[in-house]
């Protein structure tokens, strides 16, 4: 499944990798997610409830970050699992500056799904997948005014 | 002899516990002491299991035991093994690979839905719950989906022993080179490559299991949602878990409709069976419809290129095709059979194709298996030659129902007339295919289509008509036939009939029945022959411990077989009665007549009633010297020929040039299937047929992405026929006899889903050659909007 998409952000480019880099701030803006612990060198941790359609599954796994150039771009590596299937996707992630005071983050990347999660509601996936960037995106700039 | 029954649409009789709610399915059992397994499946299509941990899963409360490969690995368990054996056209053995009922750990996983580990608790919900707390490591490997890729070098391999994922190749009918020279001879030459898409049976009742090991008997018994009881305790027994076959019993209680995919022996029905005796407990396992979608068998998959010749006059030359047929991971019971001897053998069709070959690579891919659906290589048969009449028409710009009645092959009766050898091996036994046609056509109003179709080419509603003329062999099968053809057992029938002291009638058949009315037509034929009510007569079907044996239901072949078997019991309890009713009457039994239920001296108004012979019979008080008391026969009856049931269907499609929606019309079938026993049972088989057999044409379809995931597992996904997909069907039929058994029947339950599927997607194609896209040859099914869409637009 392919994960694209891009958001000007109201803040500068500076202010948006350094939330990008933290762990407390992303627990609190990725939707679904309950639990961001690091565990070593841009290594992590997660936990996440995530509703698709009819399928709604606990997923856990790891998530590390490579191919890190500050503050313009990095790649999120996923792989998580759960009883309804496994994820497992990288995401490339590009910061542009925009001026001063916004920024451009596009991402683009590609998820390989397995079990349950694969074989059920496929073509609503991508609109999950929308909505659940939407969220994000809507959350970050929540985080970015307070 | 008058009939009462026979030829009557009488209501069935099951039907009142189907929709009341009171059938008996095996979920619904609950044994004592039952307990529920969770099977726990790969994720993963190809992947190596590197370790697995079910320390966790073994300590949560309430669960009993958790079983991986490694325990059945030690006990000595075998795989499930395949029913029929086919050989490459060397002469090597097919690529039989061991199926396993667990993957154990350091193998590998060969599809998504391998079953890996088996949690057993005192309730679903906690075997689900502790079936997460199993840890399994994988080690993914690339997966290969496609039968026409699996073959190529460097494709992933599925079995390290068979290369190239080839399982065996295979061919049938003339001389290859006899066959490229008509073609390269031929005037015209239609050339078409296509696929027959993937389909997934879905029964309504998922699959389900139940193991119960007795240590007081040290018996077995397995109730299982299957179509064959028999042959599954055979294969069970005899090939997997070692069991002698006397210790087990095999009921397959009522079953929720099966379609071909409740024939096979499942790993599910071994694994309950065995742990049931690890535990000393019964074990429950009822799949989910999620897990049907990756555990049952699914049918289809083939891609062809496929070749007619023609002469100048349109007169077929010549047929040659290359198909590449997708088995899935592991050979199921009868996969081997389908692509090879119910496909290659069909595709005389009606015609007189004078050179006909057929060059079959069957291939392994990591995906469930393929095996029989509904038509079982006669879809795809019918489908190839259906669709290559349609479109070498439009190409040769003449009519199609004309280029067809051109072909036929002449009427014959076969008791007049011979019946008719193909150049695939089979011998038809009779038919009159033109009249099927004639008459479709005449339904249709032929004519009056072409007009309203010439205005409609005008707007954006394009209008189509396809024509599919098809026949089957049915009546599987004669013994000596399929034996030699590589089925690994012989496919007669039991019919066993004991009259009851009071003339009531319990009959016992190996024909299993989940949906095809039994338990009605074959009381219909039994209160016929015995002139008794229908009332008198029950049918018992589906337990090995009551019925003698029996090889199943499948291949339409339950009337014409199973029946068959019925009346050579009926046959020999009328001449045993007839002995005791002469003695009654004091008179000679060459002088007695049976009929309406009583024994007659011919000549005279003398005459004892069934029921009092009955009586005598278990009351032989005066009786005839030497003759044993009872009422009570067996008979297995094994056919001479398969049947041959045939037809024409005809589709009416309206195409939305805008949108690429196709609308279905109206359907005409008309159908021989031999004689008729019900015709109202008879319809609501053919009309089920057409519902499966449209759904393939316009809805359904599996699919995988290449890491040989299904992605669309579910109803939200995968898009079964609904009633207003489906136009009133118009029905009609004639009956030409089966000469060689003696209810001159042949069968009815795959006609639909054999000869609809080619009908409506030739009116697809015929609405968009009518719109103006006359280079439109084929359009992949399920024929989507956006696929029309995309071939009117490309």
């Amino acid at each position: 499944m392919q994960l694209t998409g891009s958001h000007t952000l109201a803040a500068p480019i500076e202010k948006v990798w350094q939330m990008l880099m933290d762990t407390d701030i992303l627990a609190k803006i990725v939707p679904g997610v309950s639990r961001l612990e690091k565990t070593g060198e841009n290594q992590f941790e997660a936990i996440s409830e995530i509703k698709l359609g009819p399928v709604s599954g606990k997923f856990s796994g790891g998530l590390t970050l490579s191919d890190i150039i500050e503050p313009s771009t990095f790649t999120l590596n996923v792989s998580q699992n759960s009883k309804i299937g496994n994820a497992d996707a990288s995401i490339k992630i590009n910061l542009v500056s925009v001026d001063a005071q916004q920024t451009e983050i596009s991402f683009d990347g590609d998820a390989k799904l397995s079990g349950l999660l694969a074989r059920t509601g496929q073509r609503v996936l991508s609109g999950v997948a929308n909505t659940l960037t939407k969220q994000f995106f809507s959350n970050f700039e929540e985080e970015i005014v307070s | 002899m008058s009939n009462k029954y026979i030829g009557k649409a009488v209501k069935r009789v099951e039907d009142k516990r189907f929709i009341t709610g009171k059938g008996k399915y095996t979920d619904d059992m609950i044994l004592p002491g039952q307990t529920y397994a969770y099977i726990i499946r790969s994720p993963y299509a190809h992947a190596k299991i590197k370790s697995i941990d079910i320390s966790q899963a073994l300590t949560a409360e309430g669960v009993v035991a958790v079983f991986t490969g490694d325990d059945i690995a030690q006990s000595g368990i075998n795989g499930v093994p395949a029913g029929w054996q086919v050989n490459f056209k060397n002469g090597d053995i097919m690529k039989e690979p061991p199926h396993p009922l667990l993957v154990g750990t350091g193998s590998t996983v060969k599809h998504v839905g391998d079953a890996v580990a088996v949690v057993i608790a005192e309730s679903k919900e906690i075997a689900a719950d502790a079936a997460e707390l199993v840890e399994i490591d994988y080690e993914v490997f690339d997966a290969v989906v496609n039968p026409a890729d699996a073959v190529k070098d460097g494709a992933p391999l599925v079995h390290e022993s068979a290369p190239n994922n080839i399982a065996f190749d295979w061919e049938i009918g003339n001389p290859k080179a006899e066959v490229d020279e008509a073609i390269a001879n031929s005037h015209h030459v239609t050339s078409l490559e296509f696929v027959n898409q993937r389909m997934v049976p879905n029964p309504i009742e998922p699959r389900s299991a139940i193991g119960l090991y007795e240590p007081s008997s040290d018996r077995y018994t397995l109730y299982t949602s299957t179509q064959n009881p028999h042959l599954i305790r055979l294969l069970m027994c005899a090939f997997v878990l070692g069991i002698p076959e006397h210790k087990v019993r095999v009921v397959g209680p009522d079953v929720g409709g099966g379609f071909g995919s409740k024939i096979f022996h499942y790993t599910e029905e071994a694994l309950v069976t065995w742990c049931s005796k690890q535990i000393e407990r019964p074990v429950k396992w009822t799949s989910e419809r999620s897990e049907a979608f990756i555990t049952d068998a699914h049918g289809r998959d083939h891609v062809t290129h496929a070749e007619m010749g023609f002469d100048k006059d349109g007169n077929v030359t010549a047929l040659r095709i290359k198909t590449f047929a997708n088995l899935g991971a592991y050979l199921s019971t009868f996969a081997p059979a389908v692509p090879t001897y119910l496909h290659g053998t069909l595709l005389q069709g009606l015609y007189t194709t004078p050179k006909i070959h057929l060059d079959m690579t069957c291939a392994f891919t990591h995906t469930n298996a393929v095996d029989a659906y509904r038509g079982a290589g006669r879809p795809e048969a019918t489908y190839l030659l259906e669709r290559l009449m349609d479109l070498a028409a439009h190409e040769m710009g003449v009519d199609p129902v004309e280029l067809r009645l051109k072909n036929f092959i002449p009427p014959f009766d076969g008791v007049n007339q011979p019946g008719y050898q193909t150049q695939v091996a089979l011998q038809y036994d009779s038919g009159n295919y033109h009249e099927v046609l004639r008459r479709g056509v005449a339904m249709l109003g032929y004519e009056e289509f072409r007009k309203a179709q010439a205005e409609a080419a005008q707007s954006n509603k394009l209008l189509g008509v396809g024509f599919s003329t098809y026949i089957e062999a049915c009546g599987i099968a004669p013994s000596a036939v399929v034996g030699a053809l590589g089925a690994r057992a012989g496919l007669y029938e039991v019919g066993q009939v004991r009259v009851q002291p009071t003339g009531k009638v319990s009959v016992y058949t190996g024909a299993h029945s989940h949906g095809q009315g039994h338990e009605t037509t074959f009381a219909q034929v039994v209160a016929d022959k015995l002139g008794i009510p229908l009332e008198d007569v029950e049918i018992h079907h589906g337990d090995t411990e009551t019925v003698a044996f029996g090889m199943g239901t499948y291949g339409s072949r339950s009337l014409a077989v199973g029946g068959s078997a019925i009346v050579k019991s009926l046959e020999k309890i009328i001449e045993k009665g007839a002995k005791i009713a002469a003695h009654k009457l004091e008179a000679n039994v060459d002088d007695l007549t049976f009929a309406d239920g009583k024994y007659t001296v011919n000549g005279t108004d003398k005459s004892v009633a069934f029921g009092d012979v009955a009586l005598t019979a278990y009351v032989p008080h005066n009786y005839p010297a030497g003759l044993e008391p009872g009422l009570d026969f067996s008979s297995f009856y094994d056919p001479a020929n398969f049947t041959y049931p045939y037809g024409c269907h005809i589709a009416v499609v309206e195409v939305d040039k805008e949108t690429g929606k196709v609308s279905l019309k109206r359907f005409i079938a008309v159908d021989d299937v031999g004689n008729v026993i019900n015709p109202m049972i008879v319809d609501g088989q053919i009309h089920g047929g057409l519902a499966q057999g449209i759904g393939q044409a316009l809805l359904e379809g599996a699919i995988f992405d290449e890491n040989g995931q299904l992605i669309n597992g579910s109803y939200m996904d995968y898009c079964m026929p609904r009633a207003d997909d489906l136009p009133m069907f118009e029905l009609d039929r004639t009956e030409t006899p089966c000469p060689h058994n003696p209810l001159g029947v042949k069968g009815a339950g795959e006609a639909g889903c054999i000869g609809s599927t080619p009908a409506v997607v030739n009116a697809v194609l015929d609405a968009l050659w009518s719109g103006g896209f006359g280079h439109v040859k084929d359009i992949l099914m399920p024929t989507t909007p956006e696929r029309v869409w995309r071939a009117m637009n490309s």
